[in-house]
């Protein structure tokens, strides 16, 4: 379950709108914003691969102009995946196709 | 209350992001420090670009766990992309190679051996062919994502040691216009300022990059300075496509492939028709050139300039193009109080990239947006050491370490001074450049060559005709790699090598900055650091050839620990012999100076205390840049000491409009061009492997514009045939208002035959830089079916 620290960059003009959005995603945590149109975040979602849509998702909403991610801890999964309780969907073999 | 591990961690990373910005939170975590989220934390770099990012590696238990970026760095400023956060999940990945594996012929398995085996055969092929085919019948092919330590070392024995200059590596394919643009525009390589212009330019033009997908953290660094000066900063982007970097353009230039020559051109014209140039930097610093020996005056350049009006230029280039939106970028570059231009592959990858980054250099110098701060013509390098291994560090079959050209003697002789070897012994002739090293393979020159971490066979132009040459059994391929590849599948011995971080050297990127990456974890059992390889590799060569001037090359590395004296010895050779005294003198930058710097040091640093500020942040600059004052011959500010410039001067070069090697006809009537995607980089053999990136683009598509989809019946997601003159592609369609119309673009990652589009594209290359033209090409398309359901395919 990996967590990742975000300043997301909005236009300050929608803040609430944005903020109101962001409320109906259970996986993020606001902790704060400032007048520049800051937001800090924390995302915390059951995989990477939850993480890494959900951040996509963000980036094409209006009045989000950049998802920034300056932290980032991924133990649970590497812990999970070196266990083989968490098996990655995909298998690279030459005969997937 | 005591937190939990989570909520700990969870608090690490909000006080992160909000310490970014500034914000206090009502919470801190002072007096409850405990190795919650890692036992210690490794600086480095991050691998996945060439933009340099600096990052903290989280290491607990052994294991890489978590990643944040480095606030005090000045590449990145702490912010990291999704794609650099997920890197170190490649560390530990369990399809890494770890034995050598090796075949005699190419139809056989693979079957594992021993790396004493893998080492002797490896010297034996190379030995014998120098033996029977003479020296030029070996080369070696590398990679903008080695270290400095490992294509130094690598070139080193190839010159040095088996006394060729077939030495060459995948900056090739996406840098060398940049190269020759630089050469012959301001008479040196690499830029002049670099990122922390961004913080200060008032104008962006933005040409053939989509930097939001290829460069995301510099693009958030222009983002930024946008965002906080909306109306003073204004962004021009220049694509024959509307990408996400066009979201955030004032003006965007929509114009037929090919045709931004004229644009470039026409912009130089308004800037004379309107006086925007400034006359004293041009009659100070600057020459007017037609080729390299025949020089002109303004006049004839005016007169040149002449038959380039915004209203021709609009006319040859089509899409949205008009006289004014041409005029008023011209005034929007002239007039900044500082404009910075980046570029990518749309201009390297080109028939005319050289020509094309002259005219990009040209605007510059005309209107003096150079050398001040907010000021600069930046070229953006793709991957993370091609700058700083292969252009700085003799990688390419032309240049020898420290900017020296093969073909000077003088030059050459510096070298072998330095290296204890005989005068005479690295051959005067440049060896063969990356298109003519796989053609010679296609006619059985080359009997044995070594590629590291790359993959031609998927990487190269019209890959089909280059493979057939790779499958020759008279050609003895090695590769180094993490991962199999389609170039592994092609090879005879593969060797399994330790990945960033799981070992020490140096990356330089794009502005003209040197980081290193210490090892902080160990590779998997059986893979090895690339140094430790081409050092046991050569004392074999050395036995088998019976020649102790390769044994010479290596000598001062014998007995040296791999991880880190190993890395630090090659290092300390390159920096303190080859850069001395060259405009790349990295003296200053020794592992102990690198080792406390957040962020590197920029070149030239001469000495260790003047590394220690960080470097020369504006080459050419008295005052900023030591060698400007070492160098200088007069009182000038400026002082322009580049090796290929004896004149001392920036060159305005009169380039004419001139298109593709191919353009779209009857029989193909579509433009192709290809390109990157955010998640994937390059050919996807580490991407591809990290299930985040592959879910998100599992599959190379075609992206069509509606109106050119809507008059083929094409819908999305139908299959599509991609064809060209030289192969064919199958891939799902995207119908977007990106390319424009009579255009596709197809991205360049995926690895399965069939969306293979370098099997489709043309291997024409510049006559100078000898870089092919990848991004432009004909092609016609045709629906073949509806959707068909898809599986990304990675080689195993
Ligand atoms: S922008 Fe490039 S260097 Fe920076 S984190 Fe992303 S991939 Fe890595």
């Amino acid at each position: 379950m990996p967590i990742g620290g975000f300043v997301i960059s909005i236009d300050p003009s929608m803040e609430k709108p944005i903020l109101k959005n962001l409320e109906r995603f259970g996986d993020i945590e606001i902790h704060g914003t400032d007048d520049s149109g800051n937001i800090v975040a924390v995302i915390d979602t059951a995989t990477s691969d939850e993480m890494e849509k959900l951040v996509k998702t963000l980036s094409r909403m209006d009045g989000i102009l950049t998802v920034g991610l300056t932290y980032f801890n991924a133990e649970d999964e590497i812990e999970k995946i070196e266990a083989g309780e968490f098996v990655p969907k995909i298998s690279f073999g030459k005969k997937n196709n | 209350m005591g937190l939990s591990r989570r909520e700990f961690i969870k608090r690490t990373a909000a006080l992160s992001a909000a310490s970014y910005v500034g914000m206090h939170l009502p919470f801190s975590l002072e007096g409850k420090a405990r190795a919650a989220d890692a036992d210690r934390w490794v600086r480095g770099s991050c691998r996945l670009c060439g933009v340099g990012c600096r990052v903290d590696l989280g290491i607990k238990n052994g294991k890489a766990v978590a990643l944040r970026g480095v606030p005090e760095s000045r590449t990145n400023l702490g912010y990291v992309c999704m794609k650099g956060m997920l890197f170190y999940k490649i560390l530990g990945h369990p399809e890494r190679l770890t034995k050598p594996l090796y075949r005699s012929t190419k139809t056989d398995k693979f079957k594992e051996i021993s790396w004493d085996q893998a080492l002797d055969i490896a010297a034996k092929q190379f030995a014998d062919s120098v033996r029977k085919h003479g020296s030029d019948s070996v080369a070696y092919y590398g990679s903008g994502q080695a270290l400095t330590e490992e294509t130094y070392l690598f070139q080193k024995i190839m010159r040095g040691g088996l006394q060729t200059n077939n030495v060459e590596g995948n900056p090739r394919l996406c840098m060398a216009s940049a190269v020759g643009g630089y050469l012959t525009s301001f008479g040196a390589d690499e830029p002049i300022g670099g990122y922390a212009d961004i913080d200060q330019a008032s104008c962006f033009f933005i040409i053939g990059s989509n930097m939001a997908e290829a460069h995301p953290v510099v693009f958030r660094r222009v983002m930024k300075r946008k965002l906080d000066n909306p109306n003073a900063v204004k962004i021009i982007n220049v694509d024959p496509r509307i990408s996400p970097t066009s979201r955030i353009a004032d003006m965007h230039l929509q114009f037929k492939p090919g045709t931004d020559l004229a644009i470039l051109n026409a912009m130089a014209y308004v800037i004379l028709e309107e006086k925007l140039y400034d006359e004293e930097f041009i009659s100070n610093y600057s020459t007017f050139r037609q080729s390299k020996k025949v020089e002109v005056d303004f006049d004839t350049y005016r007169k040149f300039i002449s038959d380039y009006s915004p209203e021709n230029a609009a006319e040859t280039c089509g899409g949205n193009i008009t006289a004014d939106n041409i005029r008023q970028a011209a005034r929007w570059f002239a007039k900044s109080n500082g404009t910075v231009s980046m570029w990518t592959m749309g201009i390297n990858q080109r028939k005319r990239g050289v020509w094309a980054n002259n005219l990009i250099h040209n605007l510059h110098i005309l209107t003096g947006q150079l050398l001040k701060p907010g000021a600069d013509s930046l070229s953006l390098t793709g991957q993370p050491n091609a700058c700083g291994g292969v252009r700085e560090g003799g990688g390419l079959c032309h240049i020898l370490p420290g900017h020296r050209l093969v073909k000077k003697e003088k030059l050459r002789n510096q070298v072998e001074l330095a290296w204890g070897i005989p005068k005479g012994r690295i051959p005067p002739k440049p060896g063969y450049h990356t298109m003519a090293m796989f053609s010679a393979i296609n006619a059985g020159k080359i009997k044995a060559i070594w590629v590291h971490c790359t993959s031609p066979a998927q990487s190269l132009p019209n890959a089909d005709l280059y493979r057939k040459g790779m499958k020759r059994e008279d050609v003895f391929i090695v590769t180094t790699d993490i991962f199999p590849t389609k170039t592994t599948e092609l090879a005879n011995l593969v060797l399994p090598t330790a990945f960033h971080f799981e070992k020490t050297g140096v990356y330089g990127c794009t502005e003209r900055r040197s980081q290193i990456t210490p090892k902080a974890v160990d590779p998997p059992a059986g893979a090895r650091p690339e140094v430790w390889i081409v050092r046991e590799w050569a004392l074999r060569l050395a036995r088998e050839l019976n020649d102790p001037v390769i044994k010479k090359c290596v000598e001062p590395f014998i007995g040296k620990e791999e991880s880190f004296d190993l890395p630090k010895a090659i290092w300390d050779e390159y920096s303190q012999k080859l850069t001395k005294g060259r405009d790349n003198d990295l003296r200053g930058a020794t592992y102990d100076v690198l080792m406390k710097m957040a962020d590197g040091v920029q070149w030239p640093a001469p000495t260790e205390e003047f590394a220690l500020t960080g470097g020369t942040v504006k080459k050419f600059v008295r005052g900023m840049d030591p060698m400007a004052d070492s160098e200088a011959r007069d009182d000038k500010p400026y002082q322009f000491y580049g090796p290929a410039h004896p004149d001392r001067k920036l060159w305005i070069w009169l380039r004419p409009q001139q298109g593709p090697a191919e353009t779209p006809d009857a029989e193909y009537p579509f433009y192709l061009s290809t390109g990157r995607i955010i998640d994937h980089w390059h050919t996807t053999s580490m991407t591809g492997r990290i299930p985040e990136l592959m879910r998100a683009n599992p599959y190379a598509f075609v992206e069509i514009n509606p109106k050119d989809a809507a008059k083929l019946g094409i819908k999305p997601g139908d299959m599509v045939e991609v064809k060209s003159r030289r192969g064919t592609n199958v891939l799902p369609a995207k119908i977007y208002e990106g390319p424009i119309q009579g255009m596709v673009f197809v991205y360049w990652h995926d690895m399965f035959e069939d969306r293979m589009i370098n099997r489709v594209t043309k291997d024409a290359y510049d006559p100078g830089s000898k870089e092919p033209e990848f991004k432009i090409c004909a092609c016609r398309i045709r629906k073949v079916s509806g959707p068909k359901p898809l599986k990304p395919y990675i080689v195993s």
